[in-house]
């Protein structure tokens, strides 16, 4: 009877190896494929968020409801500070207001007047961040807007105040957002002072590092960085982020966009041309196509 | 602990509890806490799940479900497929190999034995994850998970142990 039931725990734990070593293989191979291969295409990882979106849009509503409330306990005590400085800032914006519609009616006219095409560019969709990714080693967040919102992969994404990131995988409800701080993240970018160029490099961080800078670009703390443009990815003038920190060669930047709370974010429709798509010639066809 | 309440069989749909428990602290590691640190603040709650089903009733988290588990948290989290299975499994593996040395002891004896596996476990997906990406990552951010993942044991074993004595 001993013999038996030794027998039969013997073959179980040999079972078990063999789904350890079975089940480890993929792993394997799948990680493999990430670090030597295609990877997962990414569809397949839109369609995984699609399904879990609405579980975190019900978990998500306790939490909104009580950080909002704590928000509001929490409020009360200084409502009253809280609306002399806002009154205070309304007078202020009302003059910046003013001044705003002045030069953009000035700007339009020179526009017309040169020619210049419009920079405006519209939302494709506005959504609710409901997830948060990455764990430990990426950062991106996702977002209740996908393929049925006309949302597709490489779209830039913004807050009220800056970049925050651009869609990488994008499923029929839902995208995932790489932020501008992930460690894959690199953004064109120039000082808005001087006008050098520079590329803003994420760390996984909340902070970024601020590289190929010109040596004489003459740096301050306090330098805006916006997007350059370059790389057709981002469009230009967007803003960025803040330099914080200068440190021998080391430039950090703290990210303008409210990373650290994002609620609703912008997917811009900016899709610029291919870069086979050129000006055309005189005989109608267009440089860098077979004639 | 007698050898029926092990089998999956004889629990009926209860057995599927542990599993199920985890996707939902899987989802629940998603859910945006309004921190942009709350992707490394969060702890590894599918990691504490595993790790105390596995040391009670480790026939209702087999090897398949570690898998599945770990596929999904990767498609979720947005990580390189394998990073969490890998994790998972090695974390049955261990719990199997060692849990005649810790079972019958007391709460702090699963707590640090917990901390140390995941210490292992934390810099191993930090070893991939420096392979996949090619460069030395951070160490901070996951130093900072890990610590938070084990601190939070505790809590979360806590809740899962009223959960089981109610449901299985």
């Amino acid at each position: 009877m001993q013999t038996t039931g030794q027998t039969t725990r013997l073959r179980r734990a040999g079972r078990g190896r063999d789904a350890f070593w079975l089940y480890l293989a993929l792993a394997l191979a799948l990680l493999a494929l990430e670090t030597f291969g295609p990877g997962v295409p990414r569809q397949i990882r839109g369609y995984a968020n699609d399904a879990v979106a609405p579980v975190l849009s019900v978990l998500a509503e306790p939490i909104r409801l009580a950080q909002s409330g704590m928000e509001r306990v929490a409020g009360v005590s200084d409502i009253y500070l809280e609306n002399q400085t806002l009154r205070d800032e309304n007078g202020k914006l009302r003059q910046w207001r003013e001044a705003a519609q002045r030069l953009i009616q000035e700007n339009e006219q020179l526009r017309q007047i040169l020619k210049v095409p419009q920079r405006e560019i519209s939302p494709v969709a506005t959504a609710h961040v409901i997830g948060v990714g990455g764990g430990a080693f990426e950062r991106s967040v996702l977002i209740n807007a996908g393929s049925s919102d006309s949302v597709a992969a490489n779209l830039p994404v913004v807050d009220e105040l800056g970049l925050v990131g651009r869609t990488i995988e994008v499923g029929y409800w839902t995208t995932r957002i790489l932020l501008i701080t992930d460690l894959n993240s690199r953004v064109p970018v120039r000082l808005e002072r001087t006008g050098d160029v520079a590329i803003a490099v994420g760390l996984n961080e909340p902070f970024m590092h601020l590289r190929f800078l010109a040596a004489n670009s003459g740096v301050q703390i306090g330098d805006r960085i916006i997007t350059s443009g370059h790389g057709g990815l981002f469009p230009p003038d967007v803003p960025v982020g803040q330099i914080t920190e200068i440190n021998d060669e080391v430039l950090l930047v703290r990210p303008l966009s409210a990373l650290d709370a994002l609620d609703f974010v912008r997917v811009m429709d900016y899709r610029p041309l291919p870069p086979e798509v050129t000006q055309p010639t005189s005989d109608g066809q267009p440089v860098g196509q077979p004639q | 602990m007698p050898a029926s309440q092990n089998k999956p069989g004889t629990l009926g749909f209860a057995a599927y509890m542990p599993v199920g428990v985890s996707f939902l602290l899987a989802m629940i590691m998603l859910l945006p806490l309004g921190s942009s640190v709350a992707g490394y603040a969060m702890p590894h709650l599918v990691l504490i799940s595993c790790f105390y089903w596995l040391s009670n009733r480790p026939m209702l988290m087999p090897y398949g479900a570690c898998f599945l588990l770990g596929l999904f948290l990767d498609l979720w989290v947005g990580v390189p497929l394998g990073v969490n299975i890998v994790t998972l499994l090695l974390t049955r593996l261990f719990v199997l190999n060692q849990l005649k040395h810790y079972r019958g002891r007391n709460r702090g004896v699963h707590w640090m034995v917990f901390t140390v596996m995941a210490f292992a476990l934390f810099a191993l997906s930090w070893l991939i994850m420096s392979i996949i990406a090619g460069s030395v990552l951070s160490l901070n951010t996951v130093f900072f998970q890990w610590l938070v993942t084990s601190f939070l044991y505790a809590p979360v074993a806590f809740i899962l142990g009223r959960l089981r004595r109610l449901m299985l």
